[in-house]
């Protein structure tokens, strides 16, 4: 039987440890801040936003720690060169098509392979003089827990083709070739991950299919039938390759200028919708996303009512985001 | 990850219209309408929460931003700023649902980046002096104001709803007022080009004299006083806010 002051880990390993914690949490922390901008699904966006407080108060509880295992405050030490290369390649997802990138490497590589070490960690620790330690493990495992169920949650929402699903799996790969190869968070050679799928009901401030019906929570577009029929006919114009019939609905002093003209004769034979319809006053800003053969192309288009009918007043090419609405 | 990012760098879904603030304003103009929605119908009230959930969204993803572009910041410094983006988070929450229970959606009016630009400050301390004094404090007086419409007009769901974010807000331009001073302690030029920004930003946010001093039902925005005073404002700077806006031409 073992003895109850039996312990695995000295008093300066045990600072060393909750350092190389403090860094993997800190690092997560800010880069979690930083891609939340750079991130345009709404979902994806309140995910972070949620667990970045969480995340802080994890590094902020390590930090504070250290001072009772005679070490410095607040110090933050990586394990291994490799792990930084690991958590560099990790933050490398900043393009605001890579989404899915970014939850992948948090949510399935480096939060499930957290969670396996606390809860390791957890398990063997001396209950008799470490338990400063193992409250901060429970309170980190149960919120680790909890964010790899929401994150999981949020990916089954943005996963929706096999051609994304492979993409998730081949983002995970790599990563996690990179973790093992580091040696995990603490440098151990040990490298396991658990899932978060025994994860308590989260509460609705914190429910991951809230942030999806939210992102989806979209009403009717405030899109008249003349408007509705007007639209039709100028993305049918557009998509028939027929500029001139769809010139028919710029007002006078519109123009569709050469650049917009030469991309927008690469778009015959695709489909037209609208992806956004904003009101100002009796105005209407529609964005309208139209797929050819070539690159697609997202118009900003405002519409004006002028006497019975509907007409173009400003026209413009806009940048379409990677995220599409579900 | 580049620190920090371009300001145009701001990720979106397609369903949401970004155009300039002086643009869309200038459109209602054009058309007869206040450049800012007034408080007077529950349509306006709609516009205005839109744009406020619209600013909730930038203020989480600027609030993220700081977490992540000032790693050389004091510690608490980056705790605040992380408390700020959970808080956010769950003001965009909170508005989203606003919208719904005023019948509206997301992408309803165009989203203008004029608090985003502002969250893109290179230095720490203009930073938080424009984003959480001038922003946040902007916001002091947007939703005290709402508040007092919606209690006027019967409806908790808001009044309720918009009172807590407000007590978040005091809580965030608390943080600026402590960090201001903090940042800059024994650098007396960082503090003047901080303070600089934070006036540009309180002109800017004046909208050309929409914001007044006065009482709610007649002043498109009135200034939250007492709201400030509770952020760590002083008298004296309240007074010279008041003072700035009775210069603010009007648009």
């Amino acid at each position: 039987m073992t003895h109850p002051l039996a312990g695995h880990l000295e008093v300066d390993e045990s600072a060393k440890t909750v350092r190389h914690y403090r860094y993997v949490v800190e690092r997560m922390t800010r880069i979690l801040g930083g891609w939340i901008a750079l991130t345009p699904e709404l979902s994806a966006k309140l995910l972070m936003g949620r667990h970045v407080w969480d995340s802080a108060q994890h590094a902020d509880a390590w930090g504070k720690r250290l001072p009772e295992l005679r070490a410095s405050a607040q110090v933050s030490e990586p394990a291994s060169a490799r792990l930084v290369t690991f958590i560099d390649a990790l933050e490398a997802a900043e393009t605001p098509e890579q989404t899915i990138e970014r939850v992948v490497g948090i949510y399935r590589v480096l939060k499930p392979h957290l969670l396996a070490t606390y809860e390791a960690h957890l398990a063997s620790a001396n209950a008799v003089y470490e338990p400063p330690t193992c409250r901060i493990l429970a309170r980190c495992i149960q919120d680790e827990r909890r964010h790899i169920a929401a994150g999981e949650t949020i990916l089954r929402h943005l996963l929706r083709t096999p051609a994304l699903e492979a993409r998730a799996r081949a983002c995970e790969s790599e990563l996690w070739r990179r973790l093992e190869a580091a040696g995990g968070v603490t440098g151990t050679g040990s490298v396991a991950r658990v899932s978060g799928a025994d994860a308590p009901p989260a509460p609705l401030s914190d429910d991951a299919r809230e942030f999806i019906r939210l992102e989806q929570s979209v009403g009717a577009w405030p899109i008249g039938p003349e408007l509705a029929a007007a639209l039709r006919a100028f993305g049918d114009a557009l998509t028939a390759g027929d500029l001139d019939a769809a010139r028919r609905w710029l007002a006078s002093e519109v123009v569709l200028g050469p650049d917009l003209e030469g991309r927008l004769r690469g778009v015959p034979g695709g489909r037209h919708r609208v992806v956004a319809c904003a009101r100002v006053g009796e105005q209407r800003l529609v964005k309208l996303r139209v797929d050819g053969t070539r690159d697609p192309v997202t118009l900003l288009l405002r519409w004006v009512p002028l006497r019975d009918e509907w007409r173009i007043a400003a026209l413009e090419s806009v940048s379409a985001s990677a995220a599409q609405l579900a | 990850m580049e620190r920090p990012i371009a300001y145009d760098k701001l990720a979106r879904e397609d369903r949401l219209v970004r155009m300039r603030a002086r643009e869309v304003a200038q459109l209602k103009v054009d058309q007869g309408l206040p450049p800012f929605p007034d408080l007077l119908s529950r349509d306006s009230i709609k516009e205005r929460v839109h744009g406020i959930m619209v600013g909730e969204l930038q203020a989480m993803e600027g609030a993220g931003r700081t977490v992540y572009d000032f790693p050389e910041a004091p510690w608490e410094f980056t705790m605040d700023m992380a408390r700020q983006v959970w808080d956010e988070s769950r003001h965009v929450e909170i508005y989203v649902r606003l919208l719904e229970h005023l019948n509206g959606y997301i992408g309803e009016f165009p989203e203008t980046t004029i608090l985003w630009r502002c969250a893109c400050a290179e230095d720490a301390a203009a930073r938080v002096a424009g984003v959480n004094r001038g922003l946040e404090g902007l916001a002091c007086d947007v939703f005290n104001q709402l508040v007092h419409i919606a209690r006027k007009m019967g409806d908790p769901i808001l009044e309720r709803a918009v009172d807590y974010v407000l007590a978040d807000e005091i809580t965030h331009v608390r943080m600026g007022s402590k960090w201001l001073t903090r940042l800059t302690e024994g650098d007396p030029e960082r503090r003047r080009k901080a303070i600089e920004f934070q006036d540009t930003i309180d002109e800017r946010f004046n909208l050309g004299g929409i914001r007044r001093e006065g009482p709610h039902e007649v002043v498109p925005i009135s200034i939250a006083t007492e709201a400030r005073r509770e952020g760590g404002f002083t008298d004296e700077e309240i007074a010279r806010l008041i003072k700035t806006t009775q210069r603010s031409a009007v648009y």
